[in-house]
């Protein structure tokens, strides 16, 4: 019997991307400066990043603004080549962009649309269908069952120009993921779209990894997605990757309290509560404490023995609040130091 | 899907670059009235023949004029290239990425959209040339060969001057923007290709110059084909040097587009 286990599908070790950044001081004068002597600095966008992915693995990609998420993702897909490191995606090297790995990946891209405006998607979805080889057969079993779960019925006929953000980023996954893909890169796939239609698209994502055990990387700015998909949580800062675990570390980890929920039976004071945390809220008979984790037990066993206590709950603070936490911080501490900068910036000369 | 891969996908691009052209038919008829200049000049030149001793100038009389001049408007109808502005907007807004992450090399959905633009716009330039022609007294050649010598050039002309473009626009990978140099490329793909003149009314030293450049060969002498002004040995010799210099820039498109990718940011993606 063959006990070993299957290789990782995605493996990253020490990637490196370095940016060359234009600076123009400005008005005028720093204008015609430029004009005579450009100048210019390198930005480390990505810096020494390491990690594998599992066939089948969902993980959460998270990061602030301008931390390395999107560059991090491009590079995985071939969209740009490493400044150093290694990269492997299915068994391929990305940056040779080979049709088998083309084939085996896809890039979902939140803010962008590989849908043809003024056409309906269907000619898109046919376009790929010819230039991915898929057989007319499987072809066919992909769009019913995509236009089950998506519910595409009725869209595929509308010209994509006619279609609301909603119903286009539906067709958008529906075009990237035709070809079955086994490794998913999903950049802000939720981003603007209303609550209804991000539970489509996340169980969609769900139910896709689950058929065809698909590899999962996804960034959002919405913790539902991560929390309803993930497992596991990669955190990049700065470029650099900061914690790589499941959530319930991350938590750990972004969070030195926890929240402990009270119903009261009788009214206490704020004043009376703050002997045993930092008061977050207090209306009539339910309160909200934040207290340190190392004396959770300690103050919990206290306010049942000296309050009036019906009900008390000890929970994480929500994940949203501990990741705002821990990039605050360190958003606050580097500001300074470490400005990538948006895409536009970057030069060509 | 049929059983060639490489077939399919030809068809498939051709009709889905026919559908967007359709959807664009009035814009693809404005854009073939703006591009008209050889008409202009058309009627300068008849203007000018009109007004000479002997109603010639440079052994052209009015309707020789008439010939050329549609004749090169024809042939630059056929040689219409925005390649170059799709891939610099592509390159700098980022929308290159969607493109790279299909298993097909990009040039080849703009090829199809090329050949789809030209399915549209091949009806209506006909009936204007139709038109042109009747209003004009414009002789045209009366042997067979040279309208295949014709489609010959201009064939191989599109096929130059779309890699042409095609590596100015991946100048954008390197420059801030690239479409200047495509303001260039058409002033000299112009003046040297005979649009404004026949080559022949350029002094000596031009006309020499010119001779190793390959616009003469894809705009003026297929005019002068059908017109029936040029022998086959000249078209032949034009269509040998076309295919040296498309040969020469279909290598350089490779080497551009292999080097440029390293450099690509993805950006605004």
């Amino acid at each position: 019997m063959n006990l070993s286990l299957p290789p990782p599908t995605v493996r990253v070790s020490g990637l490196t991307k370095t940016y060359t950044v234009a600076e123009k001081q400005p008005g005028l004068m720093g204008s015609v400066r430029s004009f005579f002597r450009r100048q210019t600095k390198n930005v480390n966008a990505v810096q020494d990043v390491t990690f594998t992915l599992e066939p089948g693995e969902m993980v959460g990609f998270l990061g602030p603004n301008g931390a390395g998420k999107t560059t991090t993702l491009k590079m995985l897909s071939g969209l740009l080549h490493p400044s150093g490191g290694t990269v492997e995606v299915a068994d391929f090297e990305p940056k040779r962009r080979q049709q088998g790995f083309l084939k085996s990946v896809t890039l979902v891209m939140g803010q962008k649309q590989q849908l043809i405006w003024d056409l309906p998607a269907h000619d898109t979805f046919l376009v790929n269908q010819a230039i991915y080889e898929i057989p007319d057969e499987q072809y066919r079993a992909t769009l019913r069952e995509f236009s089950e779960v998506l519910e595409l019925d009725g869209l595929l006929n509308k010209q994509v120009r006619k279609l609301s953000l909603g119903e286009r980023m539906k067709c958008e996954l529906a075009a990237a993921l035709l070809h079955r893909p086994k490794v998913l890169f999903l950049d802000e796939p939720t981003i603007g779209l209303d609550v209804n239609m991000q539970v489509s698209v996340r169980e969609f994502v769900q139910e896709y990894n689950r058929r065809y055990g698909a590899t999962v990387m996804l960034t959002s700015h919405y913790m539902a997605d991560v929390t309803a998909l993930a497992k596991r949580i990669l955190v990049i800062d700065a470029g650099r990757l900061v914690f790589d675990g499941d959530l319930e570390g991350l938590v750990e980890r972004g969070s030195a309290d926890k929240t402990v929920k009270l119903q009261l039976g009788r009214p206490a004071s704020a004043e009376q509560l703050g002997r045993y945390g930092q008061v977050l809220r207090l209306d009539g008979l339910n309160a909200e404490l934040s207290i340190p984790r190392s004396q959770v037990s300690a103050q919990a066993g206290r306010l049942l023995s000296e309050l009036e206590v019906a009900d008390l709950t000890v929970e994480d603070p929500p994940i949203e609040q501990i990741i705002g936490r821990l990039f605050g911080q360190r958003e606050v501490a580097g500001k300074e130091e470490q400005d990538i900068p948006e895409p536009q910036e970057l030069s060509h000369d | 899907m049929t059983s060639l891969p490489a077939l399919n996908k030809a068809r498939v691009l051709l009709a889905n670059g026919f559908a967007i052209m359709t959807a664009y038919r009035a814009q693809i008829f404005i854009w073939m009235l703006s591009g008209t200049l050889s008409l202009v000049m058309m009627l300068v030149w008849i203007g000018q023949a009109q007004q000479a001793p002997d109603g010639r100038i440079g052994g052209y009389n009015g309707p020789d004029f008439a010939s050329y001049f549609l004749s090169i408007w024809l042939a630059g109808q056929m040689l219409v290239v925005w390649v170059a502005w799709e891939l610099n907007f592509e390159i700098r807004q980022g929308g290159l990425s969607a493109r790279l992450l299909r298993p097909l090399d990009p040039i080849w959905l703009h090829l199809a959209g090329h050949f789809a633009e030209r399915l549209v716009r091949i009806p209506l330039m006909l009936l204007m040339l139709a038109a042109f022609a009747w209003l004009t007294h414009a002789r045209f050649s009366t042997r067979p060969l040279d309208y295949l010598l014709f489609t010959a050039l201009v064939l191989l002309g599109f096929a130059f001057r779309f890699l042409w473009e095609y590596c100015t626009g991946l100048l954008a990978f390197w420059t801030d923007s690239s479409t200047s140099f495509s303001d260039l490329n058409w002033l000299l793909y112009s003046a040297l290709g005979g649009l404004f003149a026949p080559l022949s009314f350029y002094p000596q030293a031009v006309q020499d110059v010119a001779r190793f450049t390959p616009f003469p060969y894809m705009l003026g002498l297929p005019a002068e084909v059908l017109s029936g002004r040029s022998s086959t040995g000249a078209a032949l010799w034009g269509l040998l040097i076309l295919l040296a210099w498309t040969t020469g820039f279909g290598v350089l498109r490779l080497w551009m587009w292999r080097v440029g990718l390293r450099k690509y940011g993805a950006v605004g993606a």
